[in-house]
């Protein structure tokens, strides 16, 4: 076995995601005025407090999660365009792609652009927050976060599918923090050898 | 149920002021202490407190030294209500079998989207942080009583009827154009006017802010078929091509420059 993540990066990934889960569904409750969510939260009242606040445990949890992978997602090289004219491997049964950094060139782009787009959904969402009847800076707030909750509730369950059933192995990730050293020279080879195996 | 809606007419207004006077009182609306500011106009502007109100515009004249013209300013009751778009609470705003736009203080978040949404800049937020705004007397007219400005107009400045009618009626006393009478699906409050709309300081083509429709025809049925079609293709990808297994490859430090099985 091998560390691929600390403890704390488990736990901040965990707290990500259920804030991004309640976000989600309470965002979708005010989006289709969904009468349901009354019964869950007890009132739309409620619910946007609960939004809210969730949106600040968002936004902190997102800042610790910039610094984890920044740096080797912003390096781009041969290996992360071979992997691109791959696919990454995934529209073929056999493919077989460039060695990869302890995240494959698909996820530097996840991380990049997840990154962008939390940043953007939280900011827009704090100024609408915040600004409240201010027509000028809530409508365009507005605007980006819808556009950014659009492309997110798209990327994210991507990212899910890709983390669990696309790739048997990934998911102890998020328990345990490490894989098999095996399963980690194929899929992260530069990383390995990076490390010293 | 005939949609109704009022008629405005400025040019039979006296500028008693009766109209604020009423609503305040069937609305229970307190009194908010104002300052002189060289008008008769008082508030000087829409508030929580106050429903309705006249607006005195000064228009220079060739005839006479100036005009003095009498506007009537509240919610318009769009048809096309750019408020109920962009509310994020079920019935915070709702549309009365009338045809008015009326509000529930219990259901309202407190957001204050609805005044950023507003092509009229009509809506207010009492001391509570809940909307605050003309509902048409929905509690009146659900009665078949007139709303309270109407009831006590003097001169018949604010008429309250069937919205056809009161089309009709404007135009047959001679106003070819009634504002109001297409824009945003028609509006709730009608104007009959005897010169150009900005004359009497109101915008010629109101409507809902761009973003605000872009936001309502694409982005929000883009949001949930992005994510039915994502999960939708996620199954796909697995009939189709299945995990990444690992199978019985082994690691070959040989090929390490080499491509790898992923």
């Amino acid at each position: 076995m091998i560390r691929k993540t600390s403890a704390f990066d488990i736990a901040n990934h965990w707290v990500l995601a259920l804030s991004f889960f309640i976000l989600t569904v309470t965002g979708f409750g005010f989006l289709f005025h969904l009468e349901l969510m009354n019964s869950i939260f007890g009132s739309f009242n409620r619910m946007r407090l609960i939004h809210n606040w969730s949106g600040i445990i968002f936004l902190v949890s997102l800042f610790l999660t910039m610094f984890i992978y920044l740096r080797v997602s912003v390096s781009f090289g041969p290996d992360d365009v071979g992997w691109i004219l791959k696919a990454g491997g995934y529209l073929s049964r056999k493919a077989v792609v460039p060695p990869q950094d302890i995240i494959n060139t698909g996820q530097k782009f996840f991380y990049l652009v997840f990154l962008l787009l939390g940043y953007a959904i939280s900011a827009s969402g704090l100024i609408i927050w915040l600004a409240a009847g201010v027509k000028k800076w809530v409508l365009l707030s507005h605007l980006i976060h819808n556009i950014s909750f659009d492309l997110l509730v798209m990327l994210i369950p991507v990212h899910i599918y890709l983390g669990t059933f696309a790739n048997p192995g990934t998911f102890r990730i998020m328990i345990y923090g490490t894989v098999p050293l095996e399963w980690a020279k194929k899929r992260h080879g530069k990383w390995v050898r990076r490390m010293g195996y | 149920m005939m949609r109704k809606s009022l008629l405005i007419s400025p040019e039979v207004c006296i500028g008693c002021r009766g109209c604020q006077t009423a609503c305040k009182e069937w609305n229970q609306l307190a009194g908010v202490k104002t300052r002189n500011t060289g008008s008769f106009e008082n508030p000087p502007d829409l508030i929580p407190t106050l429903y309705n109100r006249i607006r005195y515009v000064e228009v220079p004249s060739e005839a006479d030294r100036q005009r003095w013209l009498f506007v009537n300013q509240r919610c318009m009751h769009c048809g096309d209500a750019g408020c109920m778009k962009i509310c994020p609470a079920p019935g915070a705003l709702y549309r009365t079998p009338e045809g008015a736009v009326a509000f529930s203080k219990e259901k309202c978040i407190g957001c204050k989207l609805c005044v950023t949404a507003c092509p009229f800049n009509v809506p207010r937020y009492d001391i509570n942080n809940k909307i605050s705004k003309c509902h048409l007397c929905s509690d009146r007219i659900s009665e078949g009583l007139p709303p309270a400005c109407s009831k006590v107009c003097p001169t018949g400045a604010i008429r309250f009827g069937d919205r056809d009618a009161l089309i009709e009626y404007a135009k047959v006393t001679g106003y070819a154009k009634v504002y109001g009478e297409r824009d945003l699906d028609g509006l709730g409050a009608l104007y009959a006017f005897k010169d150009a709309p900005s004359i009497y300081g109101m915008n010629e083509s109101p409507a809902i802010p761009e973003s605000v429709v872009f936001w309502n025809n694409i982005l929000k049925p883009l949001s949930y078929l992005g994510i039915g079609g994502v999960v939708a293709l996620a199954l796909i990808h697995y009939v189709a091509f299945g995990p990444h297994k690992e199978e019985e490859e082994k690691y070959d430090e040989q090929h390490d420059k080499k491509d790898q099985r992923l």
